[in-house]
């Protein structure tokens, strides 16, 4: 079953620029799906309109069969977005609060938001920083409390923009072993990034978009090789021809 | 790893910490009010019992001092006009203009109220939280007509939440400056220009980005919000603050 369907999708800005050029697209549910391009190739403006943050001038974006610009609020309980700046993301004055900021809009009643919270925080790890002000957390606490925030929230589909950005290599690993849990939990995982190293291994479709096109798509096996000459560095394994290796191993 | 100002919220257990949020607002006012109509050594009392307050959550004197550093411009250029234009027993003569006690006593007056209620201000938003001020302004508005309570309080929350957060990129702006030697630049205006431009284009940016990112978990003004229930120690407290309010205005 297709969880998101993206048919034609066109985003002009005001400025002029085509960010997204006619792009077509489907996910099904439980897919790990990693897009990827160089800087400027229209990777987080489409995972912008998975939950309503653009809407498309240009064709349809379908969340479980309903248009997002039809219900954006809808599309934004469906798939929760992790942002690349964890700092921007981050609305509470504790770990706790901020975890709570989304299931409060849900208008969830309290007793709800605090099993929430407290099964959210078991989850990523967070459980004895609950008290913590987010500012002081390490890079990959924060990731993970960005993660956290939207967990709590019960979205289907994680949509990820660039998670390894100005993480340590700790960082990285924390917040990579979390993703591949949620995944294994029955999660469809979209991840946006430049740096596949650390992700392909894992996944189960590879995009590559160049230009606001997808330029290649298919298996990780298949296409991975391609990747240099879209300005994405290739894997050390795979062009040593070691086969997929997980970062982690 | 981020390094907080002083004007942010500090996870607590003290007896301040636990007063709603709606009596500390009360008190805000009471305090305030009564600082406006007590003597120097009535004001003196009000300030030095807010002092006791951060002494007893554990805030430094010293990081408030150098957190409010930038503000002693202010402070000394509002000394300088009361102490300059008061009449009375003239002290020294600068420049053809006439420092006098009174003006002395007027202008360190009028500063010490001014310390007094950012200290407060510095007490308040130490000891409560964002979720909690929100729902105590939402009580407080509910009854006025045509006033959302609902979106002022959401602002007035996330104007206190991010307060530190452009305090903080006031500094790394600062920082940027001088490890460019702006300091070799002596024009005052020119150095104002250079700091205030980036850093609020920097606010703006930012600030667009947290309306996306709370766009994105589903903010609206109809959420759950924080339940807020008054206790004997609210009370207690509210006796306690009138008592000394009274005490510095009337026997001080």
């Amino acid at each position: 079953m297709n969880i998101i369907e993206i048919k034609e999708l066109s985003h002009m800005f005001s400025n002029g620029t085509l960010a997204l050029d006619n792009i077509d697209l489907s996910v099904k549910q439980g897919e790990f799906i990693v897009i990827a391009g160089p800087n400027g190739s229209g990777k987080t403006t489409l995972l912008r309109h998975l939950n309503g943050l653009l809407f498309p001038t240009g064709g349809i974006v379908l969340v479980d069969g309903v248009s997002v610009s039809e219900d954006p609020v809808r599309a934004r309980r469906i798939v929760g977005m992790v942002f690349q700046d964890s700092d921007t993301q981050i609305i509470g004055e504790t770990v706790c609060e901020d975890v709570a900021f989304g299931p409060e809009n849900l208008c969830l009643d309290r007793k709800e938001i605090e099993q929430r919270i407290s099964d959210v925080l078991r989850i990523t790890g967070l459980t004895c920083l609950a008290d913590a002000k987010p500012h002081l957390l390490s890079g990959g606490e924060k990731r993970r409390l960005a993660i956290a925030g939207v967990l709590a929230m019960k979205p289907e589909v994680l949509a990820f923009d660039e998670p390894f950005s100005n993480l340590d290599h700790p960082g990285t690993k924390q917040v990579l072993k979390q993703i591949i849990e949620l995944h294994k939990r029955g999660r469809t995982i979209i991840i946006t990034t430049h740096d596949l190293e650390k992700v392909i291994a894992h996944a189960n479709r590879l995009i590559i978009m160049t230009d606001g096109k997808i330029a290649r798509a298919g298996s990780p096996e298949q296409i991975i090789s391609d990747t240099e000459m879209f300005g994405i560095k290739e894997p050390y394994f795979s062009r040593m021809g070691l086969g997929m290796i997980s970062w982690l191993s | 790893m981020a390094e907080l100002t002083s004007f942010s919220y500090r996870p607590g257990i003290s007896l301040i910490h636990k007063i709603d949020a709606r009596f500390k607002l009360l008190f805000i006012v009471i305090i305030g009010l009564s600082s406006l109509e007590a003597s120097p050594s009535g004001v003196l009392l009000l300030f030095l019992f807010v002092v006791y307050g951060l002494a007893r959550i554990g805030i430094s004197l010293w990081q408030v001092a150098r957190d409010l550093s930038f503000f002693i411009f202010f402070l000394a250029f509002v000394f300088a006009i009361r102490a300059f234009s008061a009449g009375g027993a003239v002290f020294i003569n600068i420049f053809g203009m006439s420092l006098t006690y009174d003006g002395l006593i007027e202008g360190s007056l009028v500063c010490l109220r001014i310390v007094l209620m950012i200290l407060l201000g510095l007490l308040f938003t130490s000891t409560t939280r964002t979720a909690e001020v929100k729902a105590a302004i939402d009580w407080i508005l509910r009854p006025l007509p045509f006033i959302s309570g609902g979106r002022v309080s959401t602002m007035t929350g996330l104007m206190m939440r991010f307060i530190p957060v452009i305090l903080e990129q006031a500094r790394e702006t600062a920082s940027a400056q001088k490890a460019r030697s702006i300091e070799n630049r002596k024009n005052p205006i020119y150095r104002m220009v250079k700091f205030s431009v980036p850093l609020i284009e920097r606010i703006f940016y930012n600030a667009g980005r947290i309306s996306m990112a709370m766009e994105a978990r589903c903010y609206s003004d109809i959420r759950t919000g924080q339940k807020l229930s008054s206790k004997i120690n609210d009370w207690i407290s509210l006796l306690v603050i009138i008592s000394i309010c009274i005490i510095s205005v009337l026997y001080l």
